[in-house]
């Protein structure tokens, strides 16, 4: 099916690329279909909304940048997936992504899990309050010892 | 905005299907119970405004605005460069 977007002009997205939120995003809840793309070869994707030319976010697997973050997920929010078991879905987090990339910060505590098995998903509200709505990607994977030689962020 | 008075092991109803019961107050902290259907979200109203404006946030992204960022975070598979 095509899609208008905003951003991207039209894609052509096939029902595999389909992800459906029943409750939509907080704050965005009457949107409930969404197209994961990839963005280029990094960790990153798009969460195009397909019925919002102008609705899309920066998504990415937290793992890439926190390997020890933990989703606490209740038995209601994996019925409502159909999700048997936690192992079986994939965790993304929403981005913001100011003018400056790096600067960029990752909701910690709104992640969003998909069920691969029916491309159901809904974002969390953790009640744990562990983790922030503000992680800063890249400064703060740095002090946790995960950074590559290569940020160059000045000093 | 209505509101009553409970005290400990008092409850609410919310419509049929949704009981608010006070569990426990100490001091000013007050341990609220929730019965509820799955369908119903509940959540600490703070917790869910602040992520409703990151979502908010977010959605203003610029499709530029990952440019050149992608061989910056330890990739999943190979270390090639975004076209």
């Amino acid at each position: 099916m095509k899609i208008e977007t905003t951003r991207f002009g039209a894609l052509e997205v096939g029902e595999d690329d389909l992800v459906t939120f029943p409750e939509g995003l907080l704050g965005f809840g009457q949107v409930k279909q969404y197209v994961l793309r990839d963005h280029g070869k990094g960790p990153f994707k798009w969460l195009q909304a397909t019925d919002q030319p102008g609705l899309a976010f920066v998504v990415c697997d937290p793992m890439s940048f926190k390997p020890d973050y933990r989703v606490q997920i209740t038995q209601s929010d994996m019925d409502k997936m159909q999700l048997s078991q936690l192992e079986d879905a994939v965790v993304y987090v929403i981005l913001v992504v100011p003018s400056d990339p790096k600067q960029m910060t990752a909701n910690l505590q709104g992640p969003l899990v998909v069920n691969p098995k029916n491309r159901s998903a809904l974002q969390l509200v953790l009640q744990s309050e562990e983790y922030t709505t503000k992680y800063r990607v890249f400064q703060d994977a740095a002090d946790a010892g995960a950074s590559e030689s290569s940020s160059e962020t000045g000093r | 905005m209505l509101v009553l008075s409970r005290q400990k092991n008092e409850t609410i109803m919310i419509g049929d299907d949704i009981q608010i019961t006070i569990v426990d107050v100490r001091g000013d902290k007050v341990r609220i119970g929730i019965v509820a259907p799955r369908s119903v979200k509940v959540h600490r109203k703070e917790v869910y405004d602040a992520i409703r404006e990151e979502n908010i946030a977010a959605s203003q992204v610029d499709e530029n605005a990952l440019s050149g960022l992608a061989d910056l975070l330890p990739p999943g598979d190979d270390t090639d460069p975004k076209d």
